[in-house]
């Protein structure tokens, strides 16, 4: 058996024990969550396998562009092949929420951040089960020891959280109507785009390998910055869960401007 | 004058709900300490003696401190004095409150947040920020759990009284209302 599955199949724990439990536990205990993480999980190998692997061949087989594609391939076709992942796995992820009982969970600012964030995880989980796949049809990486994939283990553990962020502010805006989903969706594929262009300014030659992280790295803080943001917005709802259970002993009124004892 | 009544001048101590935050603090450094001993007594002969005295005291450092800490654990208190209250952690934590700058009381659920932070299960200590009331100053055996908040103009500090009605009871009736 390749190496690579077997650090999948422990990335795949650690992740799901640790965003699944993120989920759960954060949203108060609510395992109608969990199901939406289920959900999530074939659709990488659906948009990759139906979408996105299609579109690329045929435009290289119109460009004459024929693969393996790499640093030496036209920009203008690295930059369509970037804009790929953004631009059809943001809407992809949000297929699940098509079903009456998946949009039910969405009844609050807090419902619609954590079924974004279980929706998005989902579909990381996926992904690394999917890209484990791929790996291990590599000749070069399949007779690989599995303790060799700690950069696999790492990248797709963080991966899992950042697509639930992007996913969280995606729903979090469909939750408002039309105009708001359209701009949340938007705004998706911008971060999206913000996490991968480390590598894409990698093929693009534009800065060196040992520098493709810090883009990465940059994206992970502003993500992180973000879902607080919506969890602050979520937790000021009237009727939040941490708030229900609040008991005021003593409250002494402030007055911050004198004049208003007049 | 002092208008205090003579129970209120004296000190009244408050334990902290009973919780198994020691256990998180003697767990969690035993691999790092494990770690260091084996880079400083055994590790691998073909590593550098540098190599071994860096990684060794690095891992060590990183995990003394927290069983330091967990020996203090049991000398958590909230002290109501005159005109104050006191939460204290070992010699590493003291925070005063002055009575008369108090301006709200609550206990509540707090939303933890992926912030970096003295929080393990059964323990929060110092600076904890929180995704809903923003930073707290902690000195409690819960991170998140039914906590109770007091509020003054400059800061909020978050504590866990095992006795919760007695201990607010004895604050209320020091602070005159």
């Amino acid at each position: 058996m390749p190496g690579i599955y077997v650090m999948a199949v422990i990335t795949l724990a650690a992740s799901a024990g640790l965003w699944g439990g993120l989920v759960y536990f954060l949203s108060g205990r609510r395992s109608a969550y969990l199901w939406l993480i289920l959900s999530g999980l074939p659709l990488s190998a659906l948009v990759n396998l139906c979408v996105k692997k299609p579109l690329g061949l045929t435009v290289s087989a119109w460009a004459g562009i024929p693969p393996p594609w790499g640093p030496t391939s036209p920009v203008w076709f690295l930059t369509f092949l970037f804009l790929l992942s953004p631009v059809f796995e943001e809407p992809v992820k949000l297929l699940p929420l098509l079903f009456p009982s998946a949009r039910r969970t969405l009844s609050g600012k807090g419902a619609a951040l954590w079924a974004g964030m279980a929706l998005g995880i989902g579909y990381g989980l996926g992904e690394a089960t999917y890209l484990a796949y791929g790996i291990a049809r590599n000749p070069h990486f399949a007779r690989m020891a599995w303790y060799l994939f700690t950069g696999y283990f790492g990248e797709r553990l963080i991966v899992c959280f950042l697509h639930g962020v992007m996913t969280a502010v995606a729903v979090s805006g469909i939750r408002r109507g039309l105009g708001p989903g359209v701009l949340g969706v938007l705004a998706a594929m911008g971060l999206h785009g913000l996490i991968n262009i480390g590598a894409a300014l990698y093929q693009f030659k534009v800065i060196p390998l040992a520098a493709t992280q810090l883009p990465f790295i940059a994206s992970l803080i502003l993500l992180v910055i973000i879902f607080e943001g919506l969890r602050r917005t979520a937790s000021r709802e009237p009727g939040a869960a941490d708030k229900a259970e609040e008991v005021v002993y003593y409250q002494r009124t402030v007055l911050r401007h004198p004049v208003e004892k007049a | 004058m002092n208008d205090a009544l003579p129970s209120q001048t004296a000190s009244r101590i408050f334990k902290p709900r009973p919780s198994s935050g020691w256990l998180s603090l003697v767990l969690l450094p035993i691999p790092f300490i494990a770690l260091g001993l084996w880079f400083l007594l055994l590790g691998d002969p073909r590593m550098p003696l540098l190599v071994r005295l860096f990684n060794g005291i690095v891992c060590t450092g990183i995990g003394l401190p927290l069983l330091i800490l967990a020996f203090w654990f049991p000398g958590m208190r909230y002290v109501l004095g005159p005109g104050e209250l006191i939460l204290r952690y070992g010699p590493v934590l003291t925070y005063r409150i002055p009575l008369s700058g108090i301006i709200r009381v609550r206990r509540r659920n707090l939303a933890i947040s992926l912030w970096s932070s003295m929080r393990l299960p059964g323990l929060a200590l110092f600076k904890v920020p929180y995704s809903d009331v923003g930073t707290v100053r902690m000195c409690a055996t819960s991170a998140s759990r039914h906590i109770l908040l007091i509020e003054t103009e400059d800061a909020v500090y978050g504590l866990t009284p095992a006795d919760e009605e007695g201990f607010v009871a004895e604050l209320k009736s020091r602070m005159g209302v």
